[in-house]
């Protein structure tokens, strides 16, 4: 299991392939408030990258493995940080489920 | 006439063909800086020469070519086909002036006429450099570039930088992409950032996987670097080099190959070829010179002086090993790449096919072989009457091609390899290729064969009679698309330089034609023999075996003679009589019979002595006997005698 939940936790871990996106937006759409902790994984693609993107969730753990690009886990935070609001349909659908 | 002429002429050829290659190298990829570059030199240089003499418009036309290409260096215009076609127009006028210029000193009035034709072409409008067009031109920064320039600088400044902006495609997830972590291949990634395209969609309408995704980045890496991660997906992404510290701007060609004439120049001189003719002739003198040792050791041991005869044997092989390495060196100095032949192709290939209407893309491989001058130079329209014909006949009109899911622009590809002491040159199309049915038909059409012969032949074989001469007629041009047209002319003279001419060809595929050559005139064993008063030399190759026959053996056939040898009937010819020769009618007692190869068939050709034998440099024939049949070309003996040396292939036809 690269994507497992882990209490509130989402936590990616080794190699995070395309197909993964499936269960990661799985559990971002239905337990809407879980963090992400991305401290395990080795790989990520950019289809799991875009899901974050899209969903918003809590980033835990501020450091990634060597093994994977730490200016990804920048990026991705300028892009939270620089778009504060959260894309409001998303955000009343995912509350209401 | 002024003597820098001949200097000029010279120059002024090197520089047209300098010109034209630089000119063709940009029509093929606009962007090539250093073309551009390399062909504004040309111009200049040679508005320089020509502004010593006074050839009326000339002067004027160069400048005014090397005015736009000026202005194309800085970007005033874009290097596009309004720019390059006059400019090839004026380069194709002054070559040929350059004939008329060297015979008279100055240029004829039918070359002046076409100046003010030219000079309207020059002087026509040119197009102006629009936002995206252009490389060369120093192209105004896009503005997600500086934007993104400005966060770099942030970061840091210093060297120069790429700026990256990258739009995947919405499926490419499923091609198996990884945006996010090519970019990261990227070295020295000095700002990355990413955002979504659009607004996120509802979640019933989010698809995982499509990518929404916008990528921008910098990079202190090269363009090159930067294209090469992209290499795949160059749609998707745009590349932009940011002024920064470095003033030069790379270049964005695709294509960065280093021009390959530019790097084999150096280290040359030049020298009149007559000169090295002159040392080949005496290396040839020496080699039968040498010879006479061979007698004189003999006359030695005559006198019963042996030990005196070693030591001349000895300095024999001496000098023989000298000699032989002075040969090949001087031979070596003849030997000139095939760039020479192959280069004149691209514009004529251009104008062929622009005025036959067909869209073809010429190879040109292996230019860098090197043969004997002369050999390069001859090869030259040999080469040009198979390209023409493929271009004509082979490659077919794009719709045809499209028809046939060929790729609309032909392929006709000139290839040179090198093969042990042989040159093997290889003009290939992929156009129709010839029906060997039709061939067979117009054969026997032609009476050339009959129709049981015909039928027992193989494809392969039938093709063959392409190269029959009168097999082409004016009739069979449309028959046959046209390949047997002079077809023969260009095997024999392919074979006058010593060389093959062999075919291949496939319905729908194509045709290929393989000319192999020697790479130099090499020396060649000849057998001396003696026919009336002449002696002539026959390539000792040519000779299966000699043979001395009873006047009884010889039978009459039908009206030639024959002889069984080993239970075989070799049909017997008369040297005398092939050469048309008023032999005194000798019939003596004995008959000595070279046995040679014709084709496939051995024939028994009588001589009416068989000399000595003698290792010498064949010559091809230049001048008056150039091209007369059976004459492979001329030696020099020992004594100073000249002796042809036959082609019996050709005199038993």
């Amino acid at each position: 299991m690269t994507v497992s939940l882990k209490t509130d936790t989402i936590i990616l871990s080794g190699t995070c392939g395309a197909e993964e996106v499936e269960t990661l937006v799985g559990y971002l759409e239905s337990l809407p408030g879980l963090s992400v902790d991305l401290g395990a994984a080795t790989a990520i693609h950019t289809a799991l990258w875009q899901a974050l993107m899209v969903f918003r969730p809590r980033m835990v753990g501020a450091s990634m493995s060597s093994l994977v690009d730490n200016r990804l886990l920048l990026a991705l935070n300028a892009f939270l940080d620089d778009t504060q609001e959260p894309p409001v349909k998303l955000a009343e659908s995912s509350s209401s489920q | 006439m002024d003597e820098l002429i001949p200097q000029f002429a010279i120059e002024a050829r090197e520089l047209v063909q300098q010109a034209s290659d630089d000119l063709l190298s940009l029509e093929a990829n606009p962007r090539k800086r250093e073309s551009l570059e390399s062909a504004f030199r040309a111009f200049h240089t040679l508005k320089g020469s020509v502004g010593l003499f006074d050839f009326g418009p000339m002067l004027g036309l160069l400048h005014q070519a090397e005015d736009l290409l000026s202005q194309a260096r800085v970007g005033k215009i874009v290097v596009d086909a309004t720019l390059i076609d006059p400019l090839l127009a004026v380069i194709e006028w002054v070559d040929s002036s350059i004939d008329g210029i060297s015979q008279t000193g100055r240029l004829s009035e039918a070359q002046e006429k076409q100046a003010p034709r030219l000079l309207r072409l020059l002087t026509g409008e040119m197009t102006e450099p629009d936002a995206n067009a252009g490389a060369d031109a120093p192209t105004p920064l896009p503005e997600w570039a500086s934007a993104l320039h400005e966060q770099a600088d942030l970061v840091d400044a210093g060297g120069s930088l790429i700026a990256v902006r990258y739009e995947p495609h919405p499926e490419c997830f499923f091609n198996g992409d990884d945006p996010l972590a090519t970019i990261s291949r990227l070295s020295d990634l000095r700002y990355l950032a990413f955002s979504l395209k659009e607004d996120p969609p509802l979640p019933q309408d989010y698809d995982p996987f499509r990518c929404n995704l916008l990528i921008e980045a910098i990079s202190g890496g090269s363009l090159a670097e930067a294209e090469a991660v992209f290499r795949l997906i160059p749609d998707q992404v745009k590349i932009f080099t940011l002024p920064g510290a470095t003033a030069k701007q790379a270049s964005a060609g695709p294509e960065a190959s280093p021009d390959r004439s530019t790097d084999r120049q150096s280290t040359t001189m030049r020298v009149d070829s007559a000169r090295i003719d002159k040392l080949i002739e005496i290396a040839g003198e020496l080699i039968t010179a040498k010879n006479g040792l061979v007698t004189l050791a003999e006359e030695a041991r005559g006198h019963g002086n042996d030990p005196l005869a070693r030591r001349i044997l000895a300095n024999h092989h001496e000098i023989e090993r000298l000699v032989a390495s002075l040969y090949s060196a001087v031979t070596q100095a003849r030997m000139i790449p095939l760039e020479h032949t192959f280069r004149r192709f691209p514009r004529l290939v251009r104008e062929t096919s622009a005025r036959l209407g067909k869209a073809l893309d010429l190879i040109i491989e292996g230019e860098t072989v090197e043969a004997d001058r002369e050999i390069v130079e001859e090869l030259f329209e040999p080469l040009l009457h198979l390209i023409r014909n493929g271009l004509d006949h082979g490659i077919e009109p794009e719709a045809d091609r499209l028809r046939q899911s060929k790729p609309p622009r032909g392929r006709l590809l000139l290839c040179a390899r090198q093969r042990g002491d042989q040159i093997e040159i290889e003009v290939a199309d992929d156009g129709s290729g010839m029906d060997p049915q039709r061939v067979r038909a117009a054969a026997i059409d032609r009476g050339l064969i009959s129709q049981g012969q015909a039928s027992a032949l193989s494809d392969r074989d039938i093709l063959q009679f392409v190269f029959a001469p009168g097999f082409s007629t004016a009739s069979s041009v449309s028959d046959l698309s046209g390949r047997g047209v002079g077809l023969d002319a260009v095997r024999s003279s392919v074979k006058r330089l010593g060389g093959t001419l062999e075919l291949q060809s496939t319905i729908g595929c194509g045709t290929s034609f393989v000319l192999k050559l020697p790479i130099s005139f090499s020396m060649t064993q000849l057998i001396v023999v003696q026919v009336g008063d002449e002696r002539y030399g026959i390539p000792i190759s040519d000779v299966i075996e000699t043979h001395k026959l009873a006047a009884s053996a010889v039978q009459s056939i039908r009206a030639g003679k024959a002889f069984v040898l080993r239970n075989r009937t070799i049909p017997l010819l008369r040297l005398g009589e092939l050469l048309q020769m008023q032999s005194p009618n000798s019939h003596s007692s004995d008959l000595k019979v070279l046995v040679v190869r014709a084709g496939e068939e051995e024939i028994g050709v009588s001589v009416d002595a068989i000399a000595e034998r003698a290792e010498t440099l064949t010559r091809p024939l230049a001048g008056l006997l150039h091209g007369v049949p059976g004459i492979a070309g001329t030696t020099l003996l020992g004594d100073g005698k000249v002796l042809l040396v036959l082609n019996m292939e050709e005199l038993v036809q």
